[in-house]
């Protein structure tokens, strides 16, 4: 049975959200950025079983450094969250647990997955102090650039959207 | 006493009086001819050193031209086109008016392919059976077939997620469920950004295209038209839309479900379903 599900990936500017889905929808990467303007939408079908499949709808909001400023209207009906912080920018996961405050009362009773990206900008041991450091608890840590645990990220929340009714 | 003059020393005399002002203009014209000669020599001997140089300077001169004079040259013709907008439009409009002719006639062309096509046999024998019924004239039926009102594609999409749950096409276009998810962040964007309370974006112009969007409580209809859509359209369109709506969703909970097997029951429609019944809606409506 095929399932069709909303899914708002969101953060700050440049965390890399275009990059991780344009990664798991096409397998590519691009060093150019472009500012995501509104928002962009992708699709990609995932197949949790023989008989569930589900329709990956993503929702590309534009970065913001106010997650609070993010229009309510985009988010209404999401199914998943994912949540994006680049790893190698300490301002983008400063407030990390105030942002997902906010993000949990805009989106209440809705999955949502913390995601450090750009983990090859940061050697292993870096990458440790920083997340003790900052109390960071975050269930993905990937690179778009390489690949890095993009496909893992999208079929968990994949698995938790197909037990969903 | 005066010396003896004889003939010939008389006949000068006379000359020198008759022709004294030729021979002073004579001298004159000499001595301007002299200056001019002396002049050209100079001149000569001049522009051998200093040709070089003049030409130095112009070469320079015009390298420069760029970077000196364009930026003044680019302001006064700002300033000039902005004084003499009807000369700009007066130098513009042959260019202009060959490009737009050239669109014309390719328009034309295809309007004319159209024509052919309408002037097929059968097509001809069932517009003379229309004419004849309707009393509308050959052309004037012809033209209204041309400019048609069509529905192309009808969207059925949940209001808040942006989610597709059914749809119907003429012809298969691009990701049908990006294009419901598109048309709702559009659609969120515009209401949102105007901060108009029950103020719902009613139809989007996509150069041919019409996309007229029917919004309920929970799910909004978007219909894709191309042709000439007026008010009358407009009409016949919602008309179809409230049918439809009224027969599969209900409208005190909005919740898609049957009717057609048991009315005391309520069971949610499936996608096949809901799309059976928006070809048999949508498919051959007439607006």
């Amino acid at each position: 049975m095929l399932k069709s599900k909303k899914i708002v990936v969101l953060g700050h500017f440049g965390v890399g959200k275009t990059s991780l889905i344009r990664r798991f929808v096409t397998d590519t990467f691009s060093d150019n950025y472009k500012v995501t303007i509104g928002v962009h939408i992708t699709k990609k079908v995932v197949v949790i079983s023989p008989d569930n499949t589900i329709s990956m709808i993503l929702w590309d909001l534009e970065g913001t450094d106010d997650i609070a400023s993010i229009r309510k209207a985009y988010l209404l009906g999401t199914h998943g969250v994912v949540f994006v912080f680049d790893i190698a920018r300490p301002s983008t996961f400063q407030h990390l647990n105030d942002d997902l405050k906010i993000v949990s009362a805009k989106i209440p009773n809705t999955p949502l997955l913390v995601v450090g990206n750009k983990i090859d900008l940061v050697d292993a041991n870096e990458l440790k102090t920083t997340l003790v450091e900052n109390s960071i608890l975050v269930d993905f840590l990937t690179s778009a650039k390489t690949g890095d645990a993009v496909n893992d990220l999208f079929a968990n929340l994949a698995s938790q959207l197909a037990n969903d009714a | 006493m005066y010396p003896k003059m004889d003939e010939k020393d008389k006949l000068e005399i006379l000359k020198d009086i008759l022709f004294a002002d030729e021979h002073e203009f004579e001298q004159r014209i000499s001595a301007r001819i002299e200056v001019l000669e002396q002049t050209l020599n100079e001149r000569n001997k001049l522009s051998e050193r200093v040709d070089p140089i003049i030409e130095q300077q112009i070469d320079e001169f015009k390298a420069s031209i760029p970077t000196t004079l364009g930026p003044v040259i680019t302001a006064t013709l700002k300033e000039e086109i902005k004084n003499s907008k009807d000369e700009v439009v007066d130098a513009i409009y042959p260019i202009l008016g060959k490009m737009v002719k050239k669109y014309v006639a390719q328009e034309i062309k295809l309007l004319s392919e159209k024509i052919d096509d309408q002037l097929g046999f059968l097509k001809r024998w069932k517009r003379k059976f229309r004419s004849f019924v309707t009393g509308v004239n050959e052309e004037g039926l012809m033209l209204r077939d041309l400019a048609a009102t069509k529905i192309e594609q009808v969207l059925l999409i949940e209001k808040d997620s942006g989610i597709l749950k059914a749809s119907y096409a003429k012809s298969q276009t691009m990701d049908e469920e990006m294009v419901s998810g598109m048309l709702t962040a559009i659609k969120s964007f515009v209401e949102d950004a105007f901060n108009q309370k029950n103020q719902n974006l009613e139809l989007i112009e996509y150069e041919l295209y019409h996309i007229h969007i029917q919004s309920f409580a929970t799910h909004f209809v978007a219909v894709v038209i191309s042709g000439n859509y007026i008010t009358r359209s407009k009409n016949a369109l919602q008309d179809i839309i409230f049918d439809f709506y009224n027969s599969y969703m209900a409208m005190n909970l909005d919740l898609i479900f049957e009717t057609a097997s048991n009315e005391n029951s309520i069971v949610p429609a499936g996608k096949i379903r809901l799309e059976k019944e928006l070809r048999k809606y949508f498919g051959n409506a007439k607006i």
